[in-house]
């Protein structure tokens, strides 16, 4: 790009704060050949002076030194593929925060227009893609929440394939003959509406119901997958735009309690076992076949415990009340007890509990039971922490254990190892690979076998899991979305829950499903970088097949050739740049986001010398979420230490380690980074990205070592949205750093 | 507590409290609102919480046995507050007629006063035809006085005196006593009481004439002005009784203040004038009881009052209390517009209500006289021995 259009505005204080013709120098020097001011860039008339400037063919990119590229967005909505543009938050990032009219601000202002100029200069435009792309939604699954995803697609005007292993659709909703309320006055039990659901889904002309059915491979990316299964024995094949993974889950193996007395008596059943009871309208002591005189219920049976399922599964406590309400309609003279550590009635759910809770023959009391004892006919139980101090001990003819729900998810990237191994061992390489193999083999070998989608992923053939099983990514700002572009998890595989969230999953990843088919119809990412049309370009002749890029995309984005060479499948691409920053080729690069475009800029700063004791500070900050806050911190009229220059990053993992080797042999003096927490509870909005940087960036300190740079002068600081108070605590902490550690020493080479 | 053996929860018991009108208790979820909000309870006597919980595992010993319930003077602020409407108020209630009952001496009477629903008409008939046969016996229950009569023309005073005499000092006396001993061993307890007895009653009891406690009370605050004025009634309808016998029997020796003389009779045969201190005295007692009665009805009549569920055993006491009220005054201002033949039924009426309340001291609502008391002495000498 060499007709670069610079465009100030003077506007929200700018022009008093600071001197902006002086600006156009800074500039004409970075290659501006355009330079206009207007006192409010974002009116009708100043969107127009910059889409006149591109129509007249005077401009061919497009600097903005005006306020955040959070904020107008609509108003510097300029058609990308035909002009790069890219904003300078002088309004945030130098007015807002720093003290008009004097030398730092002035300084501040000019090197990020130094920057943003030399910036844009390096973008090209982004080619759309093209391709025939399939609108077909797979659901695989025939559960409520899979059904309803079906129908939810199909009602969006989709064509839908839904397969199920079993023989019948329903799930393990179909077995039961009452279910919670789900409409006012949420006080009583609702006859079970699955049966009709099943019946108009199987009616649907849209949906093709496909029963026993295993996939055998799903290869390609959104739009564009090709499915291969078996159903009914018969194989076929098909093309699929977006898929739904709607595989439910299963109890927790009762057979691991015994302690609670499963195996030990006939009359310790699960909750699903008594489901199944009073499904066929038979509630018994399955010992003599007699109605029980006092259930007890046992909730959190190996739930909430470490050594078996540490976590809630949210939904026990409703299912119990379910029981205790179906028990009490029609024999009241049983006495149902619960003894729970916590009751949950998430929702309008309270209002059914009180009304089970009310009736005389209920007993709702908190307490813990570590052992069922069996005595003679019937069972004992020890209630320890109930509120009164004491134990009590509490005879049963019948013990529930509601326990707790175990995905059915397949871990991908664990079947992924065991196949990497199995062929490492194979190769027979050395002793030491194949006695590493055989470790790996013995510790996730039971992983094969239960893959589920069959994806021919480089990662796995099924979606990577997180903690307790379940497929997730980012589950905060996108619910249902996996980690792997276009395939949705919805219902109990994505979280344990109830029947009412299991539907509203199903249209939620129906929604998302439709809406990924559709952004790749018009060549865009799906979210974060919702709308993004630029793809990624691999400059392959420099391949080195190091691998790091296919290995280290949280979303399989990439495949290998046999000798290991990147194969790109820009639709299942979500544009984090986490590639480009894992290449130490620097061979990856995104049209308005690249090595070469990050590197200009920072070249592009002006680093005093030594003597005028104006240290320079470059911090990336995560787009995601460090961005937003530092514009939060700006708008509350924070302030902080101007020495320091904002370059926005598209994650911190898409920080490349050269950037910060170009930084320091430039004469800046630290570089900080600013992004998401990362860790078992991350809020990285790509996963892995912020883990991923501090990896590489304990690497980069070493190599500071060698160079006898101070490792103080790199940092990495997580962040959350709401902590826009640190902004400025970290920035001006860092900068009394950078004071007391000294001037870089590599300055002026 | 760690210990070996278990509580055995009753279903039994627990059925029987919500039979006796504690059934909301099932909607509890220990949130314990109720105790947080109550002004009374203390840190060695919480309640209502632990309540509902003994309620709901069937615990019926610890409920009745519990000296806290008698510390709730059932303002209901609990009961209002409760989240879940479980009408922690209600338990207390309950929780009182139960050790009432449970305490009682000797026990059938407890459990025939207990269940008041099915034998208050024993409970206040029987004394009626006790009194009704009294006077047929004396005489034929046809009076034969006439001009300015007396009632003691009807019914000898020493008629009176030995019926209430016994009947106050040993019938009700007596198994008050026992309860009361029975309620201060159970309570003793595994807790450690210091401080003297005395001393503490004596305090307890300045604190119970102010109704010092009754007025922490929020919601149920109005409830405290009826118990008040009911309360100083009885007191002083029980002292000017008392001078009465003073100036009966002490006539000769023409005492200070007890000088008056019976206009042409040589000894008290007449009629106190309506301006002599005794029978202003009196006449103060009917007028605060009869304020202190209309005072209660008004409480339980008028909707939205937070008074709780009331039972037949409350309703009892009640009752009792307003026909002694209403029969006592009806009986003074009877003498002097109805005829004896009429104005007879209104006294028998009168003195078998007031048998009815004496004799039912320890099995009825008014049991928690005694042990209110006790519990409030109970609850000073725990926390002395605290401290």
């Amino acid at each position: 790009m060499d007709k670069i259009g610079l465009f100030v505005c003077t506007g929200c204080e700018i022009g008093k704060a600071i001197d902006v013709d002086a600006l156009e120098e800074a500039g004409r020097d970075k290659g501006a050949k355009q330079f206009v001011k207007h006192a409010c860039l974002c009116n009708p008339e100043g969107v127009a002076l910059i889409q006149k400037a591109i129509d007249g063919g005077e401009v061919d990119a497009v600097a903005i030194a005006a306020c955040s590229n959070r904020a107008k967005v609509a108003e510097f909505s300029f058609d990308r593929t035909k002009t790069p543009v890219e904003r300078i938050a002088l309004r945030e990032q130098v007015v807002w925060t720093h003290p008009g009219g004097e030398e730092d601000t002035q300084m501040l202002a000019a090197d990020l227009v130094r920057m943003g100029v030399a910036k844009v200069g390096r973008m090209t435009l982004p080619k759309k893609l093209d391709d025939t792309l399939d609108d077909t939604v797979l659901v695989v699954g025939g559960g409520l929440a899979g059904l309803t995803a079906a129908n939810a697609a199909a009602g969006m005007g989709h064509p839908v394939v839904l397969v199920e292993k079993g023989e019948q659709l329903g799930g393990y909703m179909a077995g039961l003959k009452d279910v919670l309320p789900e409409t006012p006055p949420y006080d009583r039990l609702h006859s079970n509406t699955v049966a009709a659901l099943v019946k108009e889904v199987e009616a649907s002309k849209q949906i093709k119901v496909l029963t026993r059915g295993t996939i055998k491979s799903i290869t390609g990316q959104p739009g564009m997958f090709e499915v291969s299964l078996e159903a009914n024995g018969v194989a076929q094949s098909f093309k699929a735009g977006a898929i739904v993974q709607a595989t439910g889950s299963r109890p927790y193996d009762a057979t691991k309690l015994g302690h609670l007395g499963y195996g030990k008596s006939p009359n310790v059943l699960t909750a699903q076992e008594l489901d199944a009871q009073l499904g066929a309208g038979a509630l018994k002591r399955p010992s003599d076949g007699k109605l029980p005189g006092r259930v007890l219920f046992v909730q959190c049976a190996g739930s909430r415990d470490a050594n078996h399922l540490p976590y809630c599964s949210s939904e026990c406590c409703a299912t119990t009340l379910r029981q205790v309400a179906a028990i009490h309609r029609d024999h009241p003279e049983i006495e149902c007890a619960v003894v729970y550590k916590d009751m949950r009635a998430p929702g309008q759910l309270e209002h059914f509990y009180l009304a089970v809770q009310s009736k005389p023959n209920s007993l709702f009391a908190r307490g813990t039971i570590d052992e069922v004892q069996v005595k003679g006919d019937g069972l004992c139980a020890r209630v320890k922490d109930s509120i009164l101090g004491d134990e009590l001990q509490l005879d049963a003819d019948l013990v529930v254990l509601a326990v707790g729900m175990c995905p059915n998810s397949a871990d991908g990237e664990a079947i992924r190892q065991v196949r990497d191994a199995k062929a490492r061992i194979a190769k027979n390489e050395s002793e030491e690979q194949v006695r590493q193999g055989k470790e790996t083999v013995d510790k996730l070998g039971h992983h094969e076998g239960t893959e589920i989608l069959n994806l021919v992923y480089r990662q796995g053939p099924d979606l990577p899991v997180l903690r307790y099983a379940f497929p997730d990514s980012h589950y905060i700002c996108f619910p249902y979305e996996t980690r792997r572009t276009g395939v949705y998890a919805a219902g109990t595989v994505r979280a344990p829950m109830d029947a009412a969230q299991a539907t509203e999953d199903g249209f939620g990843a129906a929604m998302k499903a439709v809406q990924c088919i559709s952004a790749a119809k018009r060549s865009e990412a799906v979210h974060p970088r919702a709308g993004d049309i630029g793809v990624a370009e691999f400059f392959l002749q420099r391949c080195t097949q190091c691998k790091r890029c296919t290995e280290e995309c949280p979303f399989g984005t990439l495949n290998e050739d046999v000798k290991g060479t990147p194969e790109y499948n820009p639709w299942r691409c979500r544009r984090c740049g986490i590639c480009l920053g894992s290449c130490p080729e620097r061979i990856i690069s995104f049209p308005d986001y690249s090595v070469d475009a990050i590197a200009t800029a920072i070249k592009a700063m002006e680093v005093p010398d030594e003597t005028e004791e104006k240290p320079r500070i470059l911090a990336f900050l995560c787009e995601n979420d460090a961005l937003p806050a530092l514009d939060e911190a700006a708008a509350r009229g924070m302030k902080w230490n101007p020495w320091i220059r904002v370059i926005p990053v598209r994650c911190l993992g898409a920080i490349n380690t050269v950037w910060i080797a170009d930084s320091l042999s430039s004469g800046v003096d630290g570089v900080l980074m600013l992004g998401c927490k990362s860790g078992d509870d991350y809020q990285c909005h790509y996963i892995r990205g912020s883990e991923l940087c501090k990896t590489r960036m304990t690497n980069v300190r070493e190599t500071l070592s060698r160079l006898t740079l101070e490792p103080e002068r790199v940092q990495i600081h997580e962040i959350g949205r709401n902590e826009f108070a640190r902004i400025p605590e970290i920035f001006d902490a860092f900068a009394e750093t950078i004071t007391s550690v000294g001037p870089n020493p590599y300055k002026g080479f | 507590m760690a210990s070996g053996t278990a509580l055995v929860p009753s279903s039994a018991a627990r059925l029987e409290i919500y039979g006796r009108g504690g059934e909301a208790s099932a909607r509890c979820y220990q949130c314990a609102t109720c105790s947080s909000v109550c002004e009374l309870a203390t840190e060695d006597h919480t309640f209502p919480r632990r309540q509902m919980l003994w309620t709901q595992w069937g615990l019926r010993d610890r409920l009745a046995g519990d000296p806290g319930i008698w510390l709730c003077h059932q303002c209901n602020d609990c009961t209002v507050r409760c989240p879940r409407d479980a009408r922690p108020g209600d338990i207390m209630q309950v929780a009182r007629g139960m050790a009432i009952e449970e305490l009682a001496f000797p026990r059938f009477v407890g459990h025939l006063v207990g269940r008041a629903r099915t034998t208050w008409v024993l409970l206040l008939g029987i004394p009626f035809l006790f009194w009704t046969l009294l006077v047929y016996l004396h005489n034929g229950l046809t009076p034969a006085a006439g001009g300015d009569w007396a009632y003691a023309e009807i019914v000898p005073h020493w008629m009176i005196y030995s019926v209430y005499f016994p009947t106050f000092f040993v019938l009700a006396g007596v198994p008050a006593l026992v309860g009361a001993s029975r309620a201060w061993k159970k309570w003793g307890e595994g807790r450690k009481r210091a401080g003297s007895f005395v001393t503490n009653l004596i305090a307890v009891l300045t604190e119970i004439v102010v109704h010092r406690r009754f007025g922490k009370c929020g919601v149920g605050k109005g409830r405290k002005w009826g118990h008040f004025f009911i309360f100083w009634g009885f007191i002083l309808a029980a002292v000017t009784s008392g001078f009465l016998v003073v100036w009966l029997y002490a006539y000769d020796l023409e005492l200070p203040l007890f000088s008056y003389r019976c206009p042409g009779a040589a000894g008290p045969t007449c009629h106190l004038p309506l301006d002599n201190w005794m029978k202003i005295m009196g006449n103060i007692g009917a007028v605060s009881l009869v304020l202190g009665g209309v005072l209660i009805l008004i409480n339980r009549l008028s909707p939205g009052q937070p008074a709780g569920k009331s039972m037949a055993f409350d309703n009892l006491l009640l009752a009792v209390v307003l026909l002694v009220i209403a029969t006592g005054v009806g009986a003074e201002v009877g003498r002097l517009v109805l005829n004896p033949g009429v104005a007879m039924w209104i006294y028998i009426v009168h003195l078998s209500s007031v048998l009815c309340l004496f004799l039912s001291v320890p099995y009825s609502k008014f049991a928690h006289m005694v042990y209110r008391t006790l519990a409030l002495v109970h609850e000073r000498m725990v926390t002395a021995a605290k401290s």
